[in-house]
């Protein structure tokens, strides 16, 4: 059984029809990539998956439960978890505490306990702060725990939006343009991070990159979008190849 | 049992401390016992105000409105069931500051729930609504006393309870920033999408502050009708609200610290200007041509120190001096005004009493603020044992 899928998932925006009838599925341990030109409707499918839009017609389902317009705040409780194209950071908060943030869904006491500042309270913040300093470690952000997070550079600010999401312990983590704003060299490291939290951490994950180089290294299966529509599915080498993907990106090398 | 043991002392401690300043002030004049209770009753209102604002990052401004809930509720509830209740005044009055957080906080979610599911200014726009239908319901209502009051049985004045409860406001606020529950809320302040990606659900976490906050307004209306013994609608007036609203702005959206500081600084503020006397003797009058030539010296000099400070390349003793030149300016041009103001004669034969001038300066306050430091004195710092050995171990270093 698939762990995503989307069934003919539409929405429409007035008279825009920004993601049309699109249909792909994802299976555990896949590395996933959405591509298409700006506006094709790659974040909009995100928000459909999150639950930050309601599909107007249309299946998706996670885990075989249908989860279109279940609230966003649900959803990370099903088991998916993202990041942000525009960076959404909270940004007067510490490095350590944006993750913790991620982790507060696992977090077992209630609100009685916090404003006595009961030991159960003080021990469950230490747990949630020591797995979040775990998790830094693996974004290589553990130096920076302290600094609040509006002054990390942008590179840094990337990679913190996924240690975020991934304290959530998602399933599945959906990451829209990991890349954007990093150079050659930061692109690089995220490469080898995006394939260990595949590989070490079990993560299905389901991104979004602008950069074709990127996502040809690193996805296995692509998913193409152009216009809300969705023109080709395969591998890598047969996306590459194909002319209507060609023709949507016009000539940009792909 | 460390643990329990420091935490056992700490409570016998604050409640030693409230106690003992209650000793202290019972040797007092009555009017400084007034403003010990005023200021108490204020770092209750401002502090928990400060949980819904500046924690939560929602926009209260009908915060009185609680206040009152929890006067008339803690009123209602003396007049009628005090006596056959045979409790002694001290432990009544504590019941019903319970009964009177609870009502508060009941008005509270019915008030905060719809308006806090949607996004945007709605909770202001209600919360002020509610303040007034709540002042004019109250008015009409002969059973709680109408527009001419309520008498209220037994009057208790308990400097004590009214810092105990000050306290009680502040440990739990900070408490709550200690632990990881306090992360939600301040998730929520900063990007209520992100929040609910990560699983926060946000309309809880903005109503829950909004109930607590609620409460412990309500909790400091039984303790000010039962010191009063008389309370009238006209006492929860908007300028009430908007005086709490100043202290939180003041302090700094999101310290508790400078809540605090503001709360105490606002209370006594008015009350020293009203006790300052003229050359004759008599109270400090100003006319209204000099009271108008000070708020033009204060744009001068907040226009000056603006554009100081907007510029980061200034070295420190540049700031400093435009800093003070922006003052000079500022009294300078005061001067000037005053001559020019005074010459117009509804102006100069209006007189007015420096202790009128209270929402005045308070309005004057928030302005300069929002114009020079609109993140309040305090920011979003807060007080704590670090920074003190910092600040002497800075000293230290500088006399070495
Ligand atoms: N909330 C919205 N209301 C109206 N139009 C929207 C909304 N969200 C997205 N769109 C439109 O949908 C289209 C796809 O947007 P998006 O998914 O952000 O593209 P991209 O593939 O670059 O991420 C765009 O034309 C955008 O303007
Ligand atoms: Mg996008």
């Amino acid at each position: 059984m698939s762990l995503l899928r989307l069934d003919s998932a539409t929405i429409k925006f007035g008279g825009l029809v920004a993601v049309n009838s699109v249909s792909f599925e994802l299976d555990k341990g896949d590395l996933f990539g959405l591509i298409g030109p700006n506006g094709a409707g790659k974040t909009t499918c995100f928000n459909l998956i999150t639950g930050v839009y309601k599909p107007t017609s249309g299946v998706i389902t996670f885990r075989g439960k249908s989860i279109g317009g279940t609230p966003s705040s649900k959803i990370a409780a099903h088991g998916i978890a993202r990041t942000f194209q525009n960076i959404r950071l909270f940004r007067a908060l510490s490095v350590l505490e944006n993750v913790v943030v991620g982790g507060y869904l696992r977090h077992r006491t209630g609100l009685f306990s916090a404003l006595a500042y009961l030991p159960s309270s003080i021990n469950e913040t230490n747990r949630l702060r020591a797995e979040a300093m775990e998790l830094l470690k693996v974004v290589n952000l553990a130096h920076v725990a302290d600094v609040r997070s509006a002054d990390l550079s942008y590179g840094m600010q990337r990679r913190l939006e996924i240690a975020r999401a991934m304290a959530t312990q998602p399933e599945l983590l959906l990451l829209d343009e990991p890349a954007a704003g990093m150079n050659p060299l930061e692109k690089e490291e995220l490469l080898v991070m995006v394939k260990k939290i595949r590989d070490e951490h079990g993560m299905t994950v389901l991104l979004i990159e602008h950069d074709m180089r990127f996502v040809m290294n690193l996805c296995e299966r692509i998913v193409v979008l152009d216009h809300g529509e969705e023109i080709a599915q395969g591998p890598p080498s047969a996306i590459r190849n194909d002319p209507k993907v060609i023709a949507a990106y016009l000539g940009e090398a792909v | 049992m460390n643990f329990w043991l420091i935490r056992v002392l700490s409570i016998l401690g604050a409640i030693a401390g409230c106690a003992g300043l209650q000793v202290v002030a019972g040797g007092q004049s009555d009017y400084i016992q007034r403003l010990l209770i005023l200021a108490g009753l204020y770092v209750t209102l401002s502090v928990s105000l400060n949980l819904i604002n500046g924690i939560t990052g929602q926009f209260s401004i009908g915060h009185a409105a609680f206040y009152q809930v929890g006067a008339y509720m803690a009123g209602f509830c003396s007049v009628h069931y005090f006596k056959s209740s045979h409790l002694p005044p001290l432990v009544w009055l504590v019941v019903t500051m319970v009964v009177a957080a609870i009502a508060a906080a009941g008005a509270g979610f019915v008030v905060g729930l719809p308006s806090l599911r949607l996004r945007g200014d709605y909770l202001a726009i209600v919360t002020l609504g509610f303040g007034e239908i709540i002042r004019i319901q109250v008015q009409n209502t002969p059973a709680l006393g109408g527009s001419y009051g309520m008498n209220i049985e037994p009057k208790v004045q308990s400097i004590a309870l009214v810092w105990l409860l000050a306290v009680l406001c502040v440990a739990v606020c900070r408490n709550l920033l200690k632990t990881a529950s306090g992360l939600p809320f301040l998730a929520v302040r900063e990007d209520e999408v992100a929040s609910s990606a990560m699983g926060v659900n946000v309309t809880r976490a903005k109503v829950t502050a909004f109930v607590l906050g609620s409460a412990f307004a309500g909790s400091a209306g039984a303790l000010l009708a039962s010191y009063e013994g008389f309370i009238t609608p006209a006492t929860f007036g908007m300028d009430v609200s908007f005086i709490i609203l100043t202290m939180v702005v003041l302090g700094g959206t999101g310290s508790i610290t400078g809540s605090i500081f503001a709360a105490v600084f606002l209370t006594l503020l008015p009350e020293y200007l009203r006790g300052l006397k003229d050359a004759s003797g008599g109270p400090l009058t100003l006319t209204g041509g000099t009271v108008v030539a000070w708020m033009i010296g204060v744009i001068f000099a907040v226009a000056v120190l603006r554009h100081v400070y907007e510029d980061a390349k200034r070295s420190r003793l540049n700031r400093l001096c435009f800093g003070i030149g922006g003052v000079v300016v500022g009294l300078i041009v005061q001067a000037i005004a005053s001559v020019m103001m005074n010459k117009i004669g509804a102006l100069h034969d209006k007189i007015i009493m420096i202790g009128q001038l209270r929402m005045a300066i308070f309005a004057v306050t928030l302005i300069v603020l929002m114009l020079l430091r609109p993140q309040g004195v305090f920011a979003h710092h807060e007080f704590s044992w670090d920074w003190v050995g910092r600040l002497i171990g800075r000293r230290r270093r500088a006399t070495v």
